[in-house]
């Protein structure tokens, strides 16, 4: 019962959060001191990259780790896996852009080869390698396997994308939510349609990631019929 | 008579062999490596740490000569001056370490007094402090605060 009601809130609620997220975030909330309305992008960019390096990425990586334990060993978590990783690949193009659109103004350049921009480009890349690997493999289990472990190793370049403002120097800003002294930097009625943007946009994961599962559950037991259907079919023609 | 579609005994193909899968893994894992040594590359040609502030241009001054870097400094207000092919201004680093810096080209629309940027360029010779600029990044902080607090006063007398 509860699960059934939050399945069918989980699209309106997500829906609702956005909304609200960009009224607050276009209309409400005041420009900033130094950025003027450039920091509108502060609602968007920060909370589609939490999606993408965390939620996402970290979906996949503990679905991927559920998968390899014999314990909790199922297709179930490599079709997580799977669907997590190519919500990832949409979320980190979005990451990627909506930087270059706020770097442009502010920085004045689109893009610059940075230890927190390279990273970032690094993981995208590899989340696509990710994709690419499971269509090389045609056996089920081999792939299921070799893409596990694929997105494990993967994984350690999360750590090195949140701590390369910290480790190295960039032009990339340093934390602004996860700071090392716990302290929040973002003032006012900012602060909270960015905490509101982080639980939209994480909702938004969660709604794709379930609706991407629901299809390729389709597409799988699609073609399991297939496959029913044409041995139906070579067992009739040996009995004829 | 069978009919034509059961007559179809056409053979079935055989299961693909693990080692075309293990092959076409590898191939992936190829591009992907060769992908991923490119952007290390950029990475690391254009250094991981993606500047020298000005404390550290002034230490290495004599070793830097007039090689191109970029510079890391904060503008000193009232330091700022348009000229024909851009601005003129000085960043400072800690202990009121002083650059002078003359830019060419359109300076970002960020770019202001009591701000970080990040200048691309080289010293003009091997001992100045002078550096010509042909690059100018503002580098913004984290911080991110209302433009204009405290202007609505309410009936209470407090300020929001």
């Amino acid at each position: 019962m509860i699960k059934q009601l939050s399945q069918r809130l989980l699209g309106p609620v997500t829906l609702l959060c956005l909304a609200l997220t960009f009224w607050l975030g276009l209309w409400v909330t005041p420009p900033d001191r130094v950025q003027g309305n450039l920091v509108r992008l502060l609602y968007v960019h920060p909370a589609v990259a939490w999606v993408a390096l965390y939620v996402s990425f970290g979906t996949a990586t503990i679905a991927s780790i559920l998968y390899l334990w014999k314990r909790t060993r199922s297709f179930t978590m490599d079709r997580i896996a799977h669907c997590a990783m190519e919500v990832s690949v949409v979320f980190i193009v979005l990451t990627l852009i909506t930087g270059s659109i706020w770097g442009r103004p502010t920085w004045g350049v689109w893009w610059a080869w940075d230890a927190r921009l390279t990273s970032t480009a690094i993981l995208g890349v590899l989340a696509v390698g990710y994709l690419a690997l499971r269509r090389a493999n045609d056996d089920s289990t081999l792939r299921a396997r070799r893409s596990a472990v694929f997105a494990i190793l993967s994984a350690i370049n999360v750590p090195i994308i949140h701590f390369s403002v910290q480790w190295w120097k960039t032009l990339h800003q340093g934390a602004t939510v996860f700071t090392s002294n716990r302290q929040l930097l973002v003032h006012g009625s900012m602060a909270w349609t960015l905490l509101l943007s982080f639980v939209g946009f994480t909702l938004l994961f969660f709604w794709l990631l379930r609706a991407r599962y629901r299809l390729e559950v389709l597409r799988e037991s699609t073609q399991q019929m297939m496959l029913d259907e044409a041995l139906l079919l070579r067992q009739r023609e040996g009995v004829m | 008579m069978p009919s034509t579609e059961t007559s179809e005994l056409s053979p079935v193909a055989p299961p693909k062999s693990p080692s075309r899968s293990r092959w076409r893994s590898v191939g992936v894992l190829v591009v992907l490596g060769a992908a991923i040594i490119v952007l290390l590359s950029q990475g690391i040609l254009h250094s991981l740490n993606y500047f020298e502030t000005v404390d550290q241009a002034l230490a290495q001054r004599s070793s830097l000569g007039t090689k191109v870097i970029r510079l890391e400094g904060v503008v000193k207000p009232g330091s700022i001056s348009r000229t024909s092919n851009g601005a003129s201004f000085v960043i400072t680093g800690s202990k009121d370490r002083q650059v002078f810096v003359d830019a060419h080209g359109s300076p970002p629309q960020l770019f202001q007094a009591d701000i970080p940027v990040v200048v691309v360029g080289h010293f003009t010779s091997s001992t100045s402090l002078d550096f010509e600029g042909t690059q100018i990044l503002v580098k913004h902080t984290a911080t991110y605060i209302a433009a204009h607090p405290k202007r609505v006063k309410a009936p209470n007398g407090t300020t929001r």
